[in-house]
């Protein structure tokens, strides 16, 4: 595989080490308990690939991208879709100016660094089509003008598992286009108690001859750890971790079990294989690793392979969920 | 007067068409039906005898019967079967049940087209049953199919049984899969893909062994390395098979010590593995 060129050791790896443990310890003073979450957003973020999370609202979502995009000071857009987006909403539009008589071109919220794409799945298919377009091309024709997006460019949409009426569900070959699908969860109940405990400290804030109750898009800390190059340098340090012949068999495995599997329609693609590879990398970058272990495969195997498997009729007839057979997938790896 | 000829005349114009209509076959041929209408015959009301001899040379019905005065007006159907003349008398009884008497003779004339013996049926020839086919051949056939279909059936179950018996030997075990490898990779003969499975094995052996069966594989490899033990070896094996060739504590495992425990393993439960 690729030649070590870094080390544990290494002055460079180590900076890199440090800046994304910087950027973890600054988002969490913000955000509590979502530690898995903030580490899906850097894989994402060091890999090119984007992230679709799943969970009720309320869970900080917003919260958490705006912390990260202050961290590393990156350009934030936030998105909320809706039935009635169009796809010039998000891509932008050009628009005929009064004075000069000609057109002129209005770029949309998608020419940005991280972009929040709030409850994807309420938009209509051809918006969502539109921006995956944009996450897989990576540029944006607008009139007879093709603009390249920004780099880094990170979409993290959200969608909602429950109220699922007049939802478009993307299809599977769209879900496809996320590298990662993390499922969020409820705080632990001493995290919930530091929620209360801090927002009860937030207090008020004079704005003008009055006041508003501060919030905790308030609290983060505009100084941010990092720039955008320390993130390009990081994403080429994920480039330096060794993957050793030993790990490509683990995935090469654990990909070819879902194809066999009696219980799936749908087994997992090549390209699951790829973003497993690639994620697994950035992990253990994150982790201080200069090599990739079997413990990011098992870390990451559920965001990268569950929403890339589709179950068959028979086995959905039985109550058997497509994550239970990912879990009897991976533990008759161990065996 | 005048009222009186147009009655006639009326009544003339009506029974026209009646005594037209009127038939009265006294002859037919064998077989064929013959009618006679409006006949008048004295006495209580008749109808058909009752023929229970299926030689009975005429078969009478009483198509329609009306009153007449005294007596009863009928319309006949008859059918001959006897060439020669009859008489329609004695096909009939009162419909009381006794005797038709005193009735006048209607005498009918049955005549055949054919002379008498001029066909006879064709003598019946016995035929054999062919060799092949016939109820018995069906028979024969029948229980050679049965006896196949049961000796077809007895071969099956036995092989099934058979199988079934195969089926019953145990597959090997975490620690019959896990010996042999330990030992190639002492010896050094594991190439990439039997290194990963090794892995494998040791992974599947510590999660029977701290009976973490249950817990979902990624915690379980977390809560693996946690442990002294297996945390140790796991450490020791990642850097063994994961970390870059140059790296300083690839070269320090001592793959022999570390697997040498592995040797002799056995199933930490009791066919659990299995």
């Amino acid at each position: 595989m690729s030649d070590p060129k870094p080390s544990t050791g290494s002055s460079r790896f180590q900076e890199t080490a440090h800046f994304l443990e910087a950027v973890r310890e600054r988002v969490a003073r913000v955000v509590v308990g979502q530690d898995v979450v903030v580490e899906r957003i850097l894989i994402a973020l060091l890999t090119s690939g984007h992230l679709l999370l799943q969970g009720v609202p309320g869970l900080a979502k917003t919260l958490l991208v705006a912390a990260i995009s202050k961290t590393i000071h990156l350009a934030f857009a936030r998105v909320q879709f809706t039935i009635d987006l169009l796809p010039s909403d998000i891509l932008g539009s050009e628009i005929l100016d009064q004075r000069t008589s000609e057109f002129r071109t209005h770029k949309g919220p998608v020419f940005t660094n991280l972009l929040l794409a709030d409850e994807i799945n309420r938009a209509a298919p051809k918006v969502q089509s539109a921006l995956l377009e944009a996450m897989q091309e990576r540029k944006v024709t607008i009139g007879n003008t093709t603009y390249k997006l920004p780099a880094p460019f990170l979409v993290i949409a959200t969608q909602n598992p429950v109220e699922q009426s007049g939802t478009f569900e993307l299809p599977e070959a769209q879900l496809d286009r996320f590298m990662l699908l993390h499922r969020l969860e409820y705080l632990k109940p001493e995290e919930e108690k530091e929620v209360l405990r801090r927002n009860a400290a937030l207090g008020i804030k004079r704005d003008g001859g009055g006041a508003v109750a501060r919030t905790e898009f308030d609290v983060i800390d505009d100084e941010p750890v990092g720039n955008i190059e320390d993130l390009a340098q990081a994403m080429e340090r994920v480039q330096d971790v060794f993957v050793s012949e030993t790990f490509l068999d683990h995935v090469v495995e654990i990909v070819n079990r879902t194809r066999r599997h009696p219980a799936l329609d749908l087994g997992c693609s090549p390209r699951a294989g790829i973003a497993l590879l690639k994620a697994s990398r950035a992990r253990a970058l994150i982790h201080g690793r200069n090599h990739v272990v079997p413990e990011d495969l098992y870390a990451l195997a559920e965001d990268v392979m569950l929403h890339r498997m589709r179950p068959t009729y028979e086995a959905l007839a039985e109550g058997q969920t497509t994550a239970g057979v990912l879990e009897e997938i991976l533990g008759e790896v161990h065996a | 007067m005048r009222r009186l000829a147009i009655a006639l005349g009326m009544a003339a114009l009506l029974a026209a068409p009646v005594n037209a209509q009127k038939r009265d076959e006294r002859e037919a041929n064998v077989g064929m039906r013959a009618r006679i209408e409006q006949l008048v015959l004295p006495g209580p009301e008749l109808i058909a005898k009752p023929v229970d001899d299926p030689k009975a040379p005429i078969l009478l019905r009483v198509v329609a019967t009306w009153p007449h005065g005294d007596a009863f007006r009928y319309d006949l159907e008859y059918t001959g079967f006897v060439a020669g003349r009859h008489d329609l008398r004695e096909w009939f009884v009162r419909a009381d049940g006794s005797p038709a008497e005193g009735l006048p003779e209607i005498q009918v004339k049955i005549t055949s087209v054919l002379t008498p013996l001029s066909i006879r049926p064709h003598e019946l020839e016995p035929v054999e049953p062919p060799a092949v086919g016939g109820y018995r051949s069906l028979l024969v056939a029948a229980g050679i199919a049965w006896l196949i279909g049961l000796g077809a059936l007895l071969f099956f179950r036995r092989r099934r049984a058979a199988a079934i018996a195969d089926a019953t030997v145990p597959p090997p075990t975490l620690a019959d899969r896990l010996r042999p490898m330990v030992e190639a990779a002492l010896h050094g003969r594991l190439d990439d893909a039997r290194r990963a499975e090794l892995e494998r094995l040791l992974l599947a052996h510590w999660r029977e062994r701290l009976a973490l069966r249950e817990m979902r594989p990624a915690q379980a490899i977390a809560t693996l390395r946690e442990h002294d033990e297996a945390g140790a070896l796991l450490r020791q094996l990642e850097q063994w098979l994961h970390a870059p060739p140059s790296d300083a504590a690839r070269a320090d495992v001592d793959v022999q010590r570390l697997l040498a425990p592995y040797r002799d393993v056995h199933d930490p439960l009791d066919g659990a593995s299995r």
